[in-house]
């Protein structure tokens, strides 16, 4: 089988410094991986090579069998990468169903002029695009607030906005940069749920950034775990955690 | 004389919304201000004197050529110039700067190529129609209609359509865009078209108004102004801004002395800067973060 992300020898400069050293990791369709790792350990650098903010200073990324290497962020988008982001980054200004349909441009397959005179054609496919977004919405339990302004929704809402936002993509893969941040025990146990059953119901493959170490032994089948931009160890979640090396860097760091 | 004035007021209300709502759709995107915005218009006025008075063809085609004329000007502003600067990820200033160098550009450009003099387009009849118990510019009354016109499809473009919401994307957060699918860098080259398209049309009327010269420009700055009232970034703030000034100015000439009247607006500008300077439709600046 195709493995749906495959990161070979990646590595990233910024000047002198090295954010990404080496780092090579398969993903495997319908699993979830977790990559752990004190902040600055270049988590999140690692998605923006992914989805093409970065250019990787050497090394290759392979999508779904096709090298994404240096292929710009709207097509990587396209191509099936859906993302949300550490610190939320919605469309403040846009409606929350505004803020779904947004990413469904790949499927709006109809040109300007046929969407200033409104044919029927346009008509019907910005219908099933505003019901295939209430769905989503309906997933996420947001339906009812369909029509508020993003901004207004509390903490916990935004996130499941960001993440029906990233299935309008219809992606292949999902990248999730610290879905549990700033939620309490019980709201946890919820996501963890909450993204179990979309990956079944929608056959995603995940890739996440989480501190959260409950999270992550519920969810990941495999965790790398990353210190200065190396990786100090991968392995399932059990078993990064007996590594000493792991144990090192995170004792040492709390030291501090 | 009272109703004269409205019709007035309102048809430079509008010339001034043309050229506004491009230019808040271009701030609202790129979050700098385009100074070279009112001399895209002077290139469309000029534009549309080449094919009325120079190649000698009807004025219907004077207008088409002004707003093409003007849309490329736009559109190729955007792509040698901003578009570098953009990719760069250079300071915002720069995109200020770099617009003022094309206005100077331009503005010479026109004086060594049409000379400085006020140059007038042959064969329009300047007329009045009564309207009840006055006369009213036959001028005023065209260029109001085809604006409200054009300013109720530019609206609903922004608002209804798939690409006004990517626009509306776009000004709200354009890295998240870009990573959602969206081609960032095409629709902002598509608004600095539509953007240049309207400035084009808002150079034709005041060639028609006002004769064309190369420093007419400057009335870009009446659309800064313009939009600072309505609230910088907003295309409806924009509209009823530009209808405002163009009110108050005419009343100003009309009522109190025309001497008087860029003093009033640059006034209101600043009393407006310091008592709102969200501006009427203002958008938080905080949103934009």
């Amino acid at each position: 089988m195709t493995p749906v992300l495959e990161m070979i020898h990646v590595e990233k400069n910024f000047g002198g410094v090295r954010a990404i050293d080496d780092f090579s990791v398969t993903l495997e369709p319908g699993k979830i991986h977790g990559l752990i790792g004190p902040n600055g350990a270049g988590k999140t650098t690692i998605f923006n090579n992914i989805t093409g903010i970065y250019t990787p200073s050497a090394g290759k990324i392979m999508f779904d069998g096709k090298d994404i290497t240096n292929t710009p962020p709207h097509t990587v988008a396209q191509m099936g990468i859906g993302r949300t982001f550490q610190n939320i980054r919605l469309f403040s200004n846009l409606s929350v169903l505004e803020n779904v349909v947004i990413a469904s441009n790949l499927r709006a397959k109809y040109n300007l002029p046929q969407a200033i005179v409104h044919t029927p054609k346009f008509r019907k496919v910005e219908k099933e695009l505003a019901e295939h977004a209430m769905g989503l919405l309906k997933i996420v339990g947001l339906e009812d607030k369909a029509n508020e302004r993003a901004n207004s929704l509390p903490y916990g809402h935004q996130r499941k906005l960001e993440i029906a936002r990233a299935m309008a993509l219809e992606p292949k893969l999902l990248l999730l940069d610290e879905p549990a941040a700033g939620m309490n025990a019980d709201e946890s146990v919820e996501l963890v749920e909450f993204i179990k059953e979309i990956k079944e119901s929608f056959n995603l493959t995940v890739l996440m950034i989480e501190h959260h170490m409950d999270v992550v032994s519920n969810l990941c089948d495999s965790v790398t775990v990353l210190n200065f931009g190396k990786t100090l160890a991968e392995g399932t979640p059990d078993e990064v955690k007996k590594n000493p090396a792991v144990i090192e860097a995170y004792l040492g760091g709390a030291d501090e | 004389m009272l109703l004269q004035q409205i019709v007035t007021g309102l048809s430079v209300g509008g010339i001034y919304a043309l050229l506004a709502t491009g230019y808040s759709l271009i701030y609202s995107l790129l979050d700098f201000s385009n100074w070279a915005h009112g001399e895209v218009a002077m290139i469309g006025a000029y534009c549309a004197f080449i094919v009325v008075g120079t190649l000698q063809l009807p004025f219907g085609l004077a207008i088409v050529g002004g707003i093409v004329g003007a849309a490329v000007i736009s559109y190729l502003n955007e792509r040698v110039a901003y578009r570098r600067i953009r990719h760069n990820r250079s300071p915002n200033m720069f995109l200020m700067i770099a617009a003022m160098g094309l206005s100077t550009v331009y503005q010479n450009a026109a004086g060594l190529i049409f000379g400085s003099k006020f140059v007038t387009y042959p064969g329009i009849q300047v007329s009045s129609v009564q309207l009840g118990s006055v006369y009213v510019g036959v001028l005023d009354l065209i260029s109001l209609i085809c604006t409200a016109i054009i300013l109720v499809i530019l609206v609903y473009l922004i608002n209804k359509t798939r690409f006004g919401l990517n626009v509306r994307a776009i000004a709200s957060n354009s890295y998240t865009a870009n990573l959602l699918g969206i081609k960032v860098d095409q629709c902002i080259a598509l608004v600095f078209l539509l953007a240049g398209a309207l400035a084009g049309a808002a150079g034709v009327m005041l060639g028609l108004k006002y004769n064309v010269y190369p420093t007419m420009g400057n009335i870009g700055l009446k659309a800064f102004i313009a939009s600072v009232i309505g609230g910088l970034g907003s295309v409806p703030g924009a509209i009823v801004g530009a209808v405002l000034l163009g009110l108050i100015e005419t009343f100003a000439s009309g009522y109190i002395n025309s001497g008087l009247r860029d003093l009033i607006s640059f006034t209101l500008l600043i009393v407006l800067l310091l008592v709102r300077p969200t501006g009427l439709f203002g958008v938080d600046v905080q949103d934009k973060a």
